[in-house]
C-alpha cells in the first residue's frame, strides 16, 4: 500500500488508532472541557445561564442575548463518554423514574437531584459538572417526549429555576396534503412562541433583545451551516477525507456552538482540511474496502471507538444523517422575504424539516428519511447501511426498522446474476445493513464482544454482496 | 426455601427446608417434621399463616399474607427501632419501609436476577468459587474490580474475562458484591433509607455483601439470629394478632376447614 | 336484543363483532389511538370512530419485524393485532401526536396496514392562546383531508350535531360513574371497564344506547351491606383496555370505585364546549380540557406545590367524591409522558392523605401476574 503524504499541517504522528482522522474533529474534547469551564466560571460571575436542548431553534436568541447555554444533553454524553454515568442513572432510579426511560435525561436529573441535595457538585463530578441554571429552555421539537419532561422534572428539587417551554413542531409528511398549504400555520405558531421565548428571557433575566445583533449571528448561522454542508458534500470524494466518527465530534460545533464566531472559524478550518485533503486524495482509510451510510440513531457515547474498529476493516462512513437533520443552506429553501428576524427563524426551520418532501413524493413508496438516505447512498457510492437502536431512546430510533424495510423495498442498486429456470438473470438486490443494539449513556446495555461480533459478519456480508456483483 | 415457625409467646420449633419443584406437596411435609419437633399434634395449630411465593399452595393455611407484612411484622419484633428492612433472598430482593412498626412503602424487584441472590450464585459458579465462600473471599480484597453489567448474563462473561485476564479472585468477587450492593440500595432507595436498617434473608449471611452495604450506606446494618425465619416469624405473629383480636372482641376467629395433607394435584 | 351487561360482555369477549356486522350494512369505520382523536369529527363525516385495542393476552408475534421492541407495549400490541387481521374491516386510521411511542410508528402504520386513508393530527403540547389556533388550524387541514376522502365536506351543522352526540355519550358514562361512589359501589371496576370497551367499539348511538341500558340493569340492583369493608381504590394511568389487571385488584379483596384513565374518566368527564366556530371548542376540549400527561402544563403558581396541583388537581376531586382509600399509578414500560411524572405525581398524591402503589407494566399476562403479590402488600398495607 503506497504511503499517503501527510503535510505537516494535517500530522499524524503520534494519534493512535484515530491517525488519520481530521485535525478539526481532534480539538474538540478540549473545547469542550474549555466550555464547561467558562460556564463554571460565568455563573461565578454571575452570568445568566440557561440550560437548552440541542437543534430547538433557539441558538441565536439565546447568543445574542449573551445568555451561557449549559447543554444538559451534551454533559450526560460526556459523563457516557467518561464511563461515568451509572451513579447518576442510579440516583434518578432511586427517585423513582423507570430505567426504561432516555437516560440522557435519567443522567441530567439524577446529576442535578444529587447537586441539589448536597448543595455543590457531586464528588469528582465529569469535568467539574453541570452548573445550576437561572432559566431552563426545553424543547421537545415534535418528536421527543423526554425533552419536555424532563425540566419539568428537574423542578421538584429546584422549583425555583423557571421553565419556557418552545413547541417547535413541523408538519408530519403526509400523502394527500402538500407542504404549502400547512407551512402557514405552522410559521405563524412557531413566530409567536419564539416571541415568548424572548419575552420570558427579558423577563427573568432583565435583558433586553438587540434586534439587529440578532439578525448578525443568524446571518453568521447561515454562512456556518453553508460551510458545514460544503464540508459534507467533499466528503462525498473517493476516499473520503472524514468520516462518521470524526462527525459524533464535529456535531459539538454545530449544535453546541451554533450562532458564534468560533463555530464559523471551526468550520472553515475543517473545509480548508477537507478540501486539502481531497485535492490530494488523502483518505482517513486510504485503501477504502467498504464504504457505509450511518443512517440513523444516536451513537453510543462511551463506545465511539467502535468506528475505530469499523476502519481496521477497511470500511468509512462518509455520511451520516444523524446531526445533518437541518444542514442545509438557506440559498436552497426559498425562504420568503421578511423583516422580523424571528419569523425568519420560523420559516426557516419549516422550510428544513420539510426539505425532503417534494422529492419523497416522487418516489412512490418513498418519506422524507427514506428519500434523505436513498439520496445519500447515490450521492456518496454507499455499500451498506449501518443504524444504531438505542433502547432508551424511542424519539430517534422508532421507525429505524421500517425505514430500513422500506429502504431495502424501493432502493435495490446492487445488480447480481440469478439462475432461474436454467437461464442466467440480472437482478438487482438492497444494500446490506447492519443493526447495533445498546444506548446512549447506559453502558451496562453494552457488549463489546457482542458488537464486534456483529460488525465482523456484517463485514463478511458485505464481502460476499461485492464478489457477487455482477458486471454492468 | 421452605421454612416453618410454630410459636406460642417465644418459637417452640422451626426449620427451614429448601424447596423443590414440588413444593405443593411439600409444605406439609415439612409441617409434620415441625409439628414432630415440637411436639404438637396439627388441630392443636390455633391458626396457620402461609406467607411467600408458594402461599397459594399451602392448602391447609387459614390465611395467606405477602411477605412483605410478614417480614416487617417479624424483624419489628425482634429489633423494634427498625425503620428499613432489606430482605435479599435467592430469587428476589424487597425494600420495606416501616413507621412504628408498620409498614408505610414497599418496593420490590422479582423480574431480573440482577440484585437477588441469583446474580452471586450464577458469577461465583462461572469462576468456579463455591457460594458459601465468596463472601469470605472477597472481604480479602484490596482492590475491588468495577463490574460494568447490570444484567447477570453480561456480568457472567465480564468476570470470566477478567479472571482470564489474571485480575485476583478476590478483586472480583468484591467488585461483583459492590455491583449487586450498588443495585439492591438503588432499589431500596426509593423507599428512603432510614436507620435502623436490617437486612434479611439468604443474603444477610453473606459477609461481603453486608460489608458492602455498609460501605456504601455509610452506617452498620443490623442482622436478626435467623435471618432466614424472620418472614415465618412474621406470619405467626400475625396469625396470633388474628387469634388475639377474635378472642378481645368476643368473635369466632376465622379459620379453614383444614387437614393436613398432600394436596391434590388436579390433571 | 335488549342492550345491557350481557351485550357488554358479547362485544367485551369478541372486540369488534359489531363492527364488523355494521360493516356489511355499510358502515364505515376508522381505527384511531389514544384519547386525543377528535373524534367528534370522524362522526360528523359519517364514519364511526373504532378503538383500537390490544391483547394481554396474545404474545407479540408480528410486530417486532417492523416495530423496535422500546416501543411502549400497548402500542406493539395493537399493531401486532392489527397485523394479524384483527382489524381489518377498517377504512382508514387517524392518529394524534399523543406520544412518541405513537407518533414515530405512523409511518410504520400506514405503510405496513395499507388502508385506504391514514392522517396523523398534529396535536401542540402546551396550551396557549397561539397553540389554540394552531391546532384549529390543524384541524382545518384534517377537515379538508378527511372531507376529501369521504366524498363531502364536513359541515359546521354536522360538526354540531356530532358534539352534541359525543358530550352525550360522556354524560351517560359520568351517570354510569355516579354507582361507583357508593359504599359499597353498586358496580364493579371490571365491570365499567367492560362497559367502556364495549362502548368505544360502537358508533355513539349506539354506544349511548348500550350505556343507557347498562345504567337501568344497575339501577334495579339491590343494596348490600358487606360483611367486611373493602378498601376504595383508585387506578390512575393511560389505555386500561383489558380487565386482567382490575380484575387481579378486585381479587385481591378491594373496589376498584375511581379512575384517572384514557378509558375512563379522562375521556369523559369533561365535556366540548358548544362554541360559536365548532372547531374551537373541538380544540379546546382535547388540548385544554383533556388533562393528560402528554400535553404540557407550565409552572402556574409560585411554589412547586402550586404547580403540582395546576397539573393532577383534577386527581384531588376524583379521590374527594370517591372516596378513595388508595392509589394504583399503573405505568406501562416505555412510558415517557407517565414515566417522568411519577415522582411529581406520586408527591401530590401522598400530600392528599393517600397512599400510591407504582406498577411498571409491560402489558401482557406474565407481568400483570407479577402484580399480586404488591397488590396484596399494599392493600395489607392500607388496611386499618
Amino acid at each position: 500500500m503506497a504511503e499517503q503524504k501527510w503535510p505537516e499541517k494535517y500530522p499524524i504522528i503520534g494519534r493512535g488508532e484515530r491517525k488519520y482522522g481530521t485535525v478539526a474533529a481532534m480539538k474538540i474534547p478540549s473545547i469542550v472541557k474549555a466550555d464547561i469551564s467558562r460556564i463554571a466560571e460565568a455563573k461565578k460571575q454571575g452570568k445568566p445561564i440557561a440550560y437548552c436542548f440541542i437543534q430547538s431553534n433557539y441558538d441565536e436568541i439565546i447568543r445574542a442575548m449573551d445568555i451561557v447555554p449549559m447543554w444538559t444533553e451534551n454533559f450526560a454524553g460526556i459523563c457516557a463518554a467518561k464511563r461515568d454515568a451509572q451513579r447518576f442513572l442510579e440516583k434518578a432510579e432511586s427517585l423513582g423514574f423507570s430505567r426504561s426511560l432516555c437516560t440522557y435525561a435519567t443522567c441530567g436529573i439524577g446529576f442535578d437531584a444529587w447537586r441539589e441535595e448536597l448543595g455543590q457538585m457531586p464528588p469528582d463530578a465529569p469535568w467539574g459538572g453541570q452548573v445550576r441554571p437561572d432559566v431552563m429552555l426545553s424543547s421537545g421539537q415534535i418528536i421527543c417526549d423526554p425533552r419536555y419532561r424532563w425540566y419539568q422534572a428537574c423542578q421538584q428539587f429546584q422549583p425555583d429555576v423557571p421553565v419556557y417551554h418552545l413547541d417547535a413542531l413541523w408538519p408530519l409528511y403526509e400523502n394527500d396534503v402538500d407542504r404549502h398549504e400547512v407551512e402557514g400555520y405552522y410559521v405563524k405558531y412557531l413566530t409567536e412562541d419564539l416571541r415568548g421565548l424572548v419575552k420570558f428571557l427579558e423577563e427573568h433575566l432583565y435583558k433586553k433583545m438587540d434586534w439587529d445583533r440578532l439578525w448578525e449571528i443568524i446571518r453568521l448561522a447561515d454562512k456556518t451551516t453553508d460551510l458545514l454542508v460544503e464540508c459534507r458534500e467533499l466528503r462525498s470524494a473517493v476516499p473520503t477525507p472524514m468520516d462518521t466518527g470524526d462527525a459524533m465530534n464535529t456535531m459539538v460545533a454545530q449544535c453546541f456552538m451554533m450562532g458564534t464566531q468560533e463555530a464559523y472559524e471551526f468550520f472553515r478550518d475543517l473545509r480548508d482540511e477537507l478540501k486539502y485533503k481531497v485535492d490530494h486524495k488523502l483518505g482517513i482509510v486510504p485503501e477504502e474496502k467498504y464504504r457505509l451510510i450511518w443512517a440513523g440513531g444516536l451513537p453510543s457515547w462511551f463506545a465511539l471507538t467502535d468506528f475505530n474498529y469499523f476502519w481496521s476493516k477497511g470500511a468509512v462512513f462518509p455520511v451520516e444523517s444523524t446531526y445533518n437533520e437541518l444542514a442545509y443552506s438557506v440559498r436552497e429553501l426559498d425562504l420568503p422575504k421578511t423583516s422580523d428576524p424571528l419569523e425568519y427563524m420560523a420559516w426557516r426551520w419549516i422550510r428544513r424539516q420539510t426539505y425532503w418532501w417534494d422529492k419523497a413524493r416522487k418516489r412512490p413508496g418513498s418519506e422524507p428519511d427514506v428519500e434523505r438516505t436513498i439520496n445519500y447512498i447515490e450521492q456518496y457510492k454507499i455499500d451498506g447501511i449501518v443504524v444504531h437502536e438505542a433502547f432508551s431512546c424511542r424519539s430517534w430510533h422508532v421507525g429505524l426498522l421500517w425505514m430500513l424495510n422500506q429502504i431495502a423495498k424501493i432502493c435495490r442498486p446492487i445488480p447480481v446474476l440469478t439462475v432461474k429456470g436454467g437461464q442466467k438473470m440480472k437482478t438487482y438486490r438492497e444494500l446490506p445493513s447492519l443493526v447495533l443494539e445498546s444506548d446512549i449513556v447506559d453502558i451496562s446495555s453494552y457488549s463489546e464482544a457482542d458488537t464486534r461480533a456483529k460488525i465482523d459478519a456484517f463485514i463478511e456480508t458485505l464481502e460476499a454482496v461485492k464478489s457477487q456483483r455482477a458486471e454492468i | 426455601m421452605t421454612k416453618v415457625v410454630i410459636m406460642n409467646e417465644e418459637i417452640i420449633a422451626s426449620l427451614v427446608r429448601v424447596t423443590t419443584p414440588e413444593q405443593r406437596r411439600l409444605a406439609n411435609k415439612v409441617m409434620e417434621e415441625a409439628l414432630e419437633r415440637a411436639n404438637f399434634s396439627f388441630d392443636e395449630i390455633t391458626y396457620v399463616v402461609a406467607t411467600g411465593y408458594g402461599r397459594i399452595n399451602v392448602a391447609f393455611a387459614d390465611k395467606q399474607v405477602t411477605e412483605i407484612s410478614c417480614h416487617a411484622r417479624g424483624v419489628a419484633s425482634l429489633i423494634p427501632t427498625v425503620r428499613t428492612i432489606i430482605d435479599i433472598g435467592g430469587q428476589d430482593c424487597k425494600g420495606i419501609k416501616l413507621s412504628a412498626g408498620k409498614v408505610v412503602n414497599f418496593v420490590m424487584n422479582d423480574k431480573c436476577a440482577a440484585g437477588t441472590g441469583r446474580f452471586l450464585e450464577i458469577t461465583a459458579r462461572a469462576l468456579g468459587v463455591k457460594l458459601e465462600e465468596i463472601g469470605k473471599l472477597s472481604l480479602t480484597s484490596r482492590k475491588p474490580v468495577e463490574i460494568s453489567s447490570t444484567c447477570t448474563v453480561f456480568a457472567e462473561q465480564e468476570v470470566v474475562t477478567k479472571l482470564a485476564e489474571g485480575i485476583p479472585l478476590s478483586d472480583i468477587l468484591a467488585g461483583l458484591h459492590q455491583a449487586i450492593a450498588s443495585r439492591i440500595l438503588t432499589m431500596v432507595s426509593r423507599v428512603r433509607i432510614e436507620r435502623e436498617v436490617v437486612v434479611t434473608g439468604g443474603g444477610a449471611k453473606n459477609v461481603g455483601l453486608v460489608r458492602a452495604l455498609e460501605s456504601r450506606l455509610g452506617f452498620p446494618v443490623l442482622i436478626p439470629p435467623d435471618p432466614l425465619l424472620t418472614g415465618a416469624i412474621g406470619a405467626a405473629l400475625l396469625g396470633r394478632d388474628a387469634a388475639e383480636k377474635a378472642q378481645k372482641e368476643g368473635l369466632p376467629l376465622a379459620k379453614r376447614q383444614r387437614r393436613l395433607e398432600e394436596v391434590e394435584l388436579f390433571a | 336484543m335488549a342492550q345491557g351487561l350481557s351485550t357488554v360482555e358479547k362485544y367485551y369477549q369478541d372486540y369488534g363483532c359489531r363492527a364488523r356486522e355494521l360493516r356489511k350494512q355499510g358502515e364505515k369505520f376508522i381505527g384511531y389511538l389514544c384519547a386525543l382523536t377528535p373524534l367528534e369529527m370522524i362522526t360528523a363525516a359519517g364514519f364511526v370512530p373504532f378503538r383500537i385495542k390490544g391483547d394481554v393476552e396474545e404474545p407479540i408475534t408480528k410486530a417486532d419485524a417492523q416495530m423496535e421492541t422500546i416501543v411502549c407495549p400497548l402500542v406493539r400490541s395493537c399493531f401486532d393485532m392489527a397485523l394479524k387481521g384483527k382489524y381489518d374491516f377498517l377504512d382508514g386510521i387517524v392518529i394524534p401526536h399523543a406520544c412518541d411511542s405513537i407518533t414515530r410508528s405512523y409511518s410504520t402504520m400506514r405503510h405496513t396496514l395499507g388502508l385506504p386513508y391514514s392522517h396523523f393530527i398534529n396535536i401542540p403540547h402546551t396550551v396557549k392562546d397561539a397553540s389554540l389556533k394552531f391546532f384549529e388550524a390543524e384541524l382545518n387541514t384534517f377537515r379538508r383531508s378527511f372531507g376529501r376522502f369521504a366524498g363531502k365536506e364536513i359541515s359546521d351543522e354536522r360538526l354540531v350535531q356530532a358534539i352534541e352526540l359525543h358530550n352525550e355519550n360522556r354524560a351517560k358514562v359520568r351517570e354510569l360513574y355516579e354507582f361507583r361512589k357508593l359504599d359499597p359501589p353498586m358496580v364493579s371496576g371490571v365491570e365499567i371497564t367492560k362497559t367502556l370497551v364495549a362502548a368505544m367499539s360502537l358508533p355513539v348511538q349506539e354506544s349511548i344506547a348500550l350505556l343507557s341500558g347498562v345504567v337501568n340493569e344497575i339501577k334495579q340492583r339491590r343494596r348490600n351491606a358487606p360483611s367486611q369493608k373493602r378498601p376504595r381504590i383508585m387506578v390512575v394511568g393511560a389505555q386500561v383496555d383489558d380487565i386482567a389487571f382490575i380484575k387481579l385488584i378486585e381479587d385481591s379483596g378491594a373496589d376498584v370505585v375511581a379512575d384517572s384513565v384514557c378509558t375512563g374518566s379522562r375521556d369523559f368527564f369533561p365535556d366540548v364546549d358548544e362554541t360559536q366556530e365548532p372547531l374551537g371548542g373541538i380544540a379546546n376540549h382535547y388540548l385544554s380540557k383533556l388533562n393528560c400527561p402528554r400535553t404540557y402544563r407550565g409552572s402556574a403558581g409560585k411554589t412547586y406545590q402550586d404547580d403540582l396541583k395546576a397539573r393532577f388537581g383534577d386527581i384531588s376531586s376524583y379521590v374527594r367524591d370517591f372516596k378513595v382509600d388508595g392509589v394504583v399509578l399503573y405505568v406501562l414500560k416505555y412510558c415517557d409522558p407517565f414515566g417522568f411524572e411519577v415522582p411529581a405525581r406520586k408527591e401530590y398524591i401522598e400530600s392528599l392523605n393517600t397512599p400510591v402503589l407504582y406498577l411498571e407494566d409491560e402489558y401482557s399476562m406474565a407481568s400483570i401476574g407479577r402484580f399480586r403479590t404488591r397488590i396484596q402488600a399494599f392493600l395489607e398495607m392500607i388496611a386499618k
